[in-house]
């Protein structure tokens, strides 16, 4: 099966006083289509930069970061911009959907501004529950929607690769774990590859595969 | 435009009011320029109408025509070269009072002219003025606000002599002062005893002659009594209201953008370009002053219509379009600061849950 996202040899420094701080000592990953990866790890392990960089948000100082088989380690701000619209799906830690936009116009939205064509946004937000939140305001919605929205509009541009950061963190062990359901339901029967940072070890056993940081190098447990 | 409108919708509360305050700034700048122009108007139309382009006066007058004293000498060397291009000019800032009515007294401005030349204004009603030595005399429409109609007489205060009303011509104002034109024959009966004239005007432009002042229009208007210190300070004050509102505007935009910089985060993060950003921020508060600007332009515009005759307001189209576009100038200006800060979000922002 075809690697997804490939990181080779992935090292990220960053200049601290006089001294340089290496958060990422010499990192490979790599995530099939159909898998759902988990990284786990202590706070300041480096699992936000790690996700940064598979991101494109972030530039590795060296190694390669491959999304397709391309290389996206050290594209132009505007082509990141542009690889993560159109090959990327994120799911932030709090949902961090827009407060001015309703439901059906989160997703919409991506639509907009993205040049793929479009499918039909309203059905994912059926098929995640949401049918009857289609014309309400974030604010309205509890903690388990928002994030339920967030899963919707990642997946509304057809991404190869779903990153989530920390999804579960601002929810209760119930509906963290029904989020994380649906997250594993989605790359299962869409064939997507997905990259879950987490601390939460309660969903793990959704995962199909896990893998540990620790003092910026990762290893995978299973 | 997408995220713009959904915005407005979404925060109407808040647009209103950032909307209030730029349509109560833009009114009040509009409002100060339009009681400018009307004072101008109405402290210098006389001069500012007329089709004289420069005046002679005497030396060392400071373009003030009642410190300036010509006589026929004077006159002469111009009416030689300049013919039907010249014309005498006497200005007297007098008093006048109702015939029937001794102690209903108005200032009044006397233009004393030679109704022959070009300095015989075009009337409104009534008829032209001529040179007969009789008691037929223009005046200026402004005096109908004191209550004179076309045939009331009307008394000279210091010499007692009485005049008719025999035409009307349109808002001619001296140092807000009605005007009221008379013939050499008919001054010579209030003022016997002067036979000078103040000015010589001159249907020319770019004249030099160092024997004599000659001022443009412009320097004379200028030098009406009071004219450049009500001016100066109505123009200081619109100068600061422009100032005062970059500023405001500014610090507004700033912090409503601030607001928003976790959502431009977590936008840039989705992949939107900070181009279309800038165009956000940009078409929000291009959106937002334009609607103000015109509804204050169109309020100030229905004002002026209900304005009374005695209130000196004048306001153009032309102005409240430059005032218009100026505005929006300010207003983009304002928002300058603002985009850095929209540029300069970075989409990390959005993971870590740093907000």
């Amino acid at each position: 099966m075809n690697n997804v996202l490939e990181l080779k040899n992935i090292i990220k420094n960053y200049p601290d006083g006089q001294q340089v701080n290496e958060v990422l000592k010499d990192i490979s990953f790599h995530v099939q289509s159909g898998e759902f990866a988990a990284i786990v790890g202590p706070s300041g392990a480096g699992k936000s930069t790690l996700l940064t960089i598979m991101g494109a948000l972030l530039s590795p100082s060296s190694g390669q970061v491959l999304l397709n088989n391309e290389d996206i380690s050290h594209l132009s701000k505007k082509q990141q911009t542009s690889i993560r619209l159109n090959n990327i799906g994120f799911i932030f830690q709090n949902s961090d959907l827009i407060p001015y936009l309703k439901i059906s116009e989160q997703l919409q939205f991506i639509q907009k501004i993205s040049s793929k064509p479009a499918i039909d946004a309203k059905e994912i937000l059926v098929k995640l529950g949401l049918e009857q939140r289609l014309s309400s305001y974030p604010r309205v919605l509890s903690g388990g929607e928002k994030q339920r929205v967030a899963i919707a509009r990642a997946l509304v541009n057809q991404p190869e690769l779903i990153l989530a950061d920390e999804p579960t963190a601002s929810l209760d062990s119930k509906r963290g774990r029904e989020v994380v359901q649906i997250i594993q339901q989605t790359v299962h029967e869409e064939n997507k590859a997905a990259v879950m940072v987490t601390h939460d070890e309660r969903v793990l056993d959704l995962v199909d595969s896990v893998w540990q940081i620790e003092d910026g190098k990762l290893k995978k447990v299973r | 435009m997408y995220l713009t409108l959904k915005e407005l919708r979404h925060d109407k509360l808040k647009f209103t009011a950032l909307g209030l305050i730029i349509f109560l700034i833009v009114f009040l700048v509009l409002f100060i320029t339009g009681l400018a122009n009307g004072l101008a108007n109405d402290s210098g139309s006389a001069i500012k109408e007329s089709s004289a382009q420069t005046f002679v006066l005497e030396k060392n007058s400071q373009a003030r025509l009642n410190r300036s004293t010509l006589n026929n000498q004077d006159w002469k060397k111009f009416s030689n070269k300049y013919h039907h291009n010249a014309a005498k000019l006497s200005v007297n800032q007098m008093t006048i009072q109702k015939a029937s009515q001794k102690n209903k007294k108005t200032d009044i401005t006397y233009y004393t002219i030679n109704a022959d030349s070009f300095l015989n204004p075009k009337i409104t009603d009534g008829q032209k003025l001529t040179n007969k030595n009789n008691n037929q005399v223009i005046v200026s429409s402004k005096l109908k606000a004191e209550g004179y109609k076309l045939g009331d007489k009307f008394k000279d205060s210091t010499s007692n002599q009485a005049f008719t009303i025999s035409g009307f011509t349109k808002n001619q104002a001296y140092s807000h002062t009605p005007v009221i034109f008379l013939n050499q024959k008919q001054t010579h009966r209030i003022l016997p005893q002067v036979n000078s004239f103040n000015t010589i005007a001159l249907k020319a432009k770019n004249i030099k002659n160092s024997n004599y002042q000659v001022a443009n229009k412009k320097s004379v208007i200028n030098a009406i009594p009071g004219y450049s210190a009500e001016q100066g300070s109505l123009y200081l004050m619109i100068g600061f209201l422009y100032i005062i509102s970059l500023f405001v505007l500014a610090v507004f935009f700033y912090i409503i953008n601030l607001q928003k910089l976790s959502d431009f985060g977590t936008l840039k993060a989705l992949g939107t370009s900070t181009a279309y950003l800038v165009k956000h921020v940009l078409s929000e508060m291009s959106l937002l002053s334009i609607s103000s600007i015109v509804i204050s332009s169109v309020i100030t515009y229905l004002i002026k219509l209900k304005m009374p005759a005695t209130m000196p307001f004048d306001l153009s189209p032309t102005i409240i379009l430059g005032t218009g576009i100026l505005f929006l100038a300010i207003t983009l200006i304002s928002a300058i600061l603002s985009l850095i800060k929209v540029i300069k979000v970075d989409p990390i922002t959005a993971i870590g849950g740093n907000n």
